[in-house]
């Protein structure tokens, strides 16, 4: 008989670890407790650098599924040396565990002042995927902006709501949505406004460079300190364009805020486990940064994607074919 | 004519003259120096009731320690003990030595070492009688010592967590007044013992010394036992005005002077001295200190502050090291105006020259906007808490209230900000700058969401005619005149108390009518006068952000604990502070009433 | 006397040879988290005395770290302390105690 493995959330990551399982000949479990799997990548348009559209992706994964056991609607509770045990209570019993659960996406309504949910026309990154998706781009009355912000780090290197660590992908994220929004509207004027600009993956020093050089984006150097809304539903932004060192107001018709990745909220659950340790950041804490990096101290637990830290979706994709390899090692030893 | 003098009278003697001399000075000198104004409030005071108030309250506290029963019986017990007891000895020892020495000029010290000035033992009634009462009165000073031995090894028994660190100063008075009352037992004891009393503590104790040890043995002990006795004493009374035990005398023209309405100010004065010695060191004011509770911080608590400054090694970083939210103020046993005296100790290392600062005010745009005689401060604050500034626009139009927007687009700070921090004369231009603008325009109410602000322009903008109103009492106002109709749903919310609305302005009640008109009120444990701080006050000018998010931690904690769906609070620093570490909705009360407005 | 306001054309360049450091590191060593600033200008963005004169708190403190202290008292002087920057830092940087650092250490170069 298959050794059966669980597989706990089915995003790309837990995707690619129950695929590659899968085809190792083990008996892959996936929990997952959205009501289909995906991810985040579900509600996402077009990926970076490439403009590949998230649906292929997500498509090449599911096709790699076809007989994987996936239990949808389903959370874990807690995990355990034995299996897992899922909200209603359930014990489900296996020999190891791969958690994928992933990360949460900082809320941005926590900056109150950049007006996330108070005024019309201040959106998230998030927003904007789906507005992408549902092919409606346009302000909250409907027409086409002429003036759009983009507000890098909401929500990353940011000590004021516990979130000192870099998100990675968002500057890439923003960069994108620039593009692609100047490309909807090639009329408008678009700013992105950051602390500092990491592009780390390859192809991104370069798409950034084709943003501004063919796509004229206009990168400000300073972060927006407040927000507040005109009469007629524009928003007015203040920020310091400290490559100058004057202040700066702007007046947007959409104002974006690159949302940041948080830390899932069920690693503190997860921790709960001695074998499972976390980050201050609450991101969960490999057995160490290098050779072990997608291993628990408990030995039958192993970790794929943005769970142990933000990650784009080839990183993320990677660990759940590492991971899926280690476990299998595990199991014949 | 008897002889009352015995070479070991001296050490006590000195100690006696040495304390009065140096305390007469002191309070001379302090007095002296105080602000004419001062002085006259004393003046007009002396022939008024206050007078007979005060000499209750020196009843009360210098003696009972009322105030001390309150934080913990056992605690209160231990101090009654020793001030009273001691004081009852004195006077019982007066009445005694009075009785039995009749027509007799007594000098002083001859009651105080009565026993051993006593011609014979009286075995009659006033003798036998007053013999036993001291002796009881003995017992009761000693069990107030044990007890105070006891607090030092086992302090939370008596209901502190921590006592206060002292200086070498206070240890040898206090280990001068650990062995007082010892002393006087053995001594007593000694003497009793060879004249046959038969009083039920030193007469049967000094029994079973003469029995166990012999006459002859006794007879050279007790000169020793007499001499230690007055060598404590001397070094006690000697040590006292120079260290905290300088409070017990302190205390007294301290409650004088407060009943004449006599207050510290935002810059130091003489009167402070008063306030300053009449410190105990009790330590009461560390419990409550959240530095110590939550950051860790241990030596800037009113405690050590006033001892600093009381030896003129007051540092900045102490100084500066206070969020003045005044949990300590509201239970200092001796009522000592702690908020106070911290910020007139920072002018000196602020000592910014006051000329020219803000001049850019003249020249400064007016930004305001509207025109009513209804006026809103936001605070510059509330400017990052746009929710704030949404919720109260939604309440004033459904009040129908026209309202002229002080800072709508970003005004000119109060100024309560820069004379926590010791700049009280600059802070005076910012003032003017604001009053101006309030004047200029006409208003006669003046509505702001922000407590700090509340607070300044309360105490310090001279606004005559304009009533000043923190939004909690404008909203409760508009809901009692009907002008604003709010439903009540099923929400429970919990209350925290911004320190600057609740101790600082005594505004508790308001904000918890409003919300039990809308929901269900969880109340934390510590509310009202005993709120928590947020952590982020703006008097603290030394902590960091560390230190602040994890008072801002417990404090989230707290109200967590309560249950409730929503953590209601009135301040944008306080729902700042609290969002950041709380695990449900944060909001201002203006949030919660915009929300509930109905028709 | 330096400009701190927008100069297209500053006088001369920082001259980390000549420039004294001392009061600079001093200032360091009293509040190390002001190094850690990444100058994203959100104080000087939201400084109440920044919207009504050139006060610019990030450049102001910059320029001391660098030995310039020229000004810079006068400068601080504007503050009012209101704490707004100190809520919009996202170091978590104690901008109202660098503030009042600088004043005391640099009233000398006044």
């Amino acid at each position: 008989m298959s050794k059966r493995v669980i597989v706990i959330g089915g995003g790309v990551a837990g995707m690619q670890t129950a695929a590659t399982l899968a085809g190792l000949g083990i008996h892959p479990v996936i929990i997952e407790k959205g009501d289909r799997l995906g991810g985040k990548l579900l509600n996402w348009h077009k990926l970076f650098p490439t403009f590949t559209p998230a649906g292929e992706v997500l498509d090449t994964l599911r096709r790699q599924l076809k007989d994987v056991e996936i239990m949808t609607n389903t959370e874990v509770k807690r995990i355990e040396q034995s299996g897992v045990v899922l909200n209603d209570g359930r014990l489900l019993v296996s020999d190891a565990v791969v958690v994928c659960s992933g990360f949460d996406i900082f809320r941005a309504e926590i900056k109150e002042e950049y007006g996330y949910g108070i005024y019309d026309n201040v959106y998230t990154t998030v927003d904007i995927e789906r507005m992408l998706n549902e092919g409606k781009v346009h302000t909250a009355d409907g027409h086409i902006p002429e003036r759009i912000a983009f507000l890098h780090c909401v929500g990353s290197r940011d000590e004021k709501v516990g979130q000192k660590h870099c998100s990675r992908v968002c500057c890439i994220t923003g960069v994108k949505q620039a593009m692609e929004l100047k490309e909807l509207f090639p009329q408008s004027e678009i700013y992105n406004f950051y602390m500092d600009i990491r592009m780390f993956g390859p192809g991104y020093e370069e798409m950034y460079r084709q943003a501004q050089e063919e796509f004229n984006i206009h990168f400000i150097r300073g972060r927006i300190s407040e927000a507040s809304e005109t009469i007629d539903k524009r928003v007015q932004i203040k920020a310091e364009d400290t490559l100058i060192g004057r202040p700066l107001k702007m007046t947007v018709d959409m104002l974006i805020l690159i949302v940041g990745m948080k830390a899932g909220a069920s690693n503190d659950r997860f921790a709960e486990n001695r074998g499972i340790e976390l980050y201050p950041s609450h991101f969960i804490r490999p057995r160490n940064q290098f050779v072990d990096n997608i291993c628990s101290s408990a030995g039958n637990i192993f970790y794929a994607g943005t769970v142990t830290a933000p990650k784009n979706v080839g990183e993320s994709l990677n660990e759940g074919v590492a991971a899926a390899l280690r476990v299998s090692k595990y199991l014949e030893d | 004519m008897m002889n009352y003098y015995d070479h070991f009278i001296l050490p006590f003697a000195i100690g006696v003259t040495v304390l009065f001399t140096v305390i007469l000075y002191k309070w001379i000198r302090w007095f002296v120096r105080m602000p004419q104004e001062d002085r006259r409030l004393v003046l007009r005071g002396i022939p008024t009731r206050q007078t007979l108030g005060a000499i209750g309250e020196v009843f009360m506290e210098s003696l009972l320690h009322r105030r001390i029963w309150r934080v913990n019986p056992l605690l209160g017990y231990m101090h009654t003990s020793l001030a009273f007891g001691w004081f009852l000895l004195i006077a019982v020892g007066w009445v005694e030595a009075s009785l039995q020495l009749p027509g007799e000029i007594i000098p002083l010290h001859a009651h105080v070492f009565f026993k051993f000035f006593a011609p014979e033992v009286d075995y009659g009634i006033t003798g036998g009688l007053l013999g036993n009462i001291m002796d009881l009165l003995l017992l009761f000073v000693l069990s107030g010592v044990a007890l105070a031995w006891f607090k030092r090894m086992r302090s939370k028994a008596l209901g502190m967590q921590r006592t206060t660190k002292h200086v070498l100063g206070d240890r040898i008075a206090l280990a001068a007044l650990w062995f007082i009352f010892p002393a006087r037992l053995v001594a007593e004891s000694a003497t009793s013992g060879l004249k046959h009393s038969t009083t039920f503590l030193t007469g049967n104790l000094g029994e079973w010394m003469v029995n166990t040890f012999g006459t002859e043995a006794i007879m050279h002990f007790s000169v020793y036992a007499w001499w230690f006795y007055s060598i404590v004493l001397g070094i006690f009374f000697v040590a006292m005005p120079f260290s905290r035990y300088m409070h017990i005398f302190t205390e007294i023209p301290l409650i004088f002077l407060r009943r004449y309405k006599v207050h510290s100010y935002e810059k130091a004065k003489s009167f402070d001295r008063f306030q300053i010695e009449a410190c105990s060191r009790c330590g009461i004011c560390i419990d409550p200190c959240q530095l110590q509770k939550d950051a860790g911080i241990t030596n800037v608590q009113s405690v050590y502050f006033l001892r600093d400054r009381r030896y003129n090694r007051l540092t900045q970083e102490v100084a500066y090291n206070c969020l003045m939210c005044g949990r300590c103020e509201t239970r200092c046993p001796v009522g000592i105006e702690l908020n106070t005296l911290r910020l007139n100790s920072r002018e000196k290392f602020a000592a910014m020259p006051a000329d020219n600062r803000y001049a850019y005010l003249s020249s400064a745009a007016d930004r305001s906007s509207g025109t009513s005689k209804v006026g809103y401060f936001a605070g510059c604050m509330t400017l990052l808490t746009p929710k704030i500034l949404r919720a109260m626009d939604a309440i004033f139009k459904a009040a129908g209230e026209e309202v002229w927007y002080a800072d709508k687009d970003g005004g000119v700070c109060c100024g309560r900000p820069l004379k926590l921090s010791g700049e009280v004369e600059a802070a005076r231009r910012i003032m003017d700058f604001n009053r101006d603008l309030f004047r200029k325009h006409g208003i006669t109410t003046l509505v702001t969401s922000c407590p700090i602000c509340l607070k300044v322009f309360r105490e310090d903008y001279h606004l005559k005619g304009i009533e000043v109103l923190h939004h909690s009492q404008y909203i409760l106002r508009l809901i009692q005149q009907g002008r604003i109709c709010v439903e009540h749903g099923h929400n429970s919310f919990t209350y925290h108390d911004p320190c600057e609305l609740g101790r600082g302005s005594g505004i508790y009640e308001e904000p918890r009518e409003v919300i039990s008109q809308i929901g269900s009120l969880l109340e934390v444990d510590e509310n009202r006068e005993n709120a928590l701080c947020c952590g982020s006050s703006l008097a603290n000018i030394a902590i960091n952000d560390a230190q602040q998010n994890r008072i801002s931690q417990a404090l989230a904690h707290e109200l967590a604990d309560t249950g409730a769906d929503t953590v209601v609070t009135a301040c944008p620093l306080c729902k700042k502070a609290i969002a950041r570490n709380a695990s449900q909705e944060v909001k201002d009360l203006s949030e919660v009433v915009a929300e509930a407005l109905g028709q | 006397m330096v400009q701190f306001g927008y100069n297209i054309s500053q006088p001369r360049a920082i001259n980390m040879d000549k420039n004294d450091m001392m009061i600079s590191q001093k200032i360091l060593r009293t509040m190390p988290e002001l190094q850690t600033c990444i100058a994203c200008g959100s104080c000087t963005a939201t400084c109440t005395a920044g919207a009504i004169t050139s006060f610019n708190f990030r450049k102001v403190h910059t320029l001391v770290r660098r030995g310039e202290y020229k000004g810079a008292y006068e400068e601080m002087n504007k503050c009012m302390l209101c704490g707004k920057c100190r809520l919009s830092c996202p170091r978590g940087i104690n901008t109202r105690g660098v503030v009042m650092l600088i004043k005391q250490e640099l009233g000398e170069y006044r």
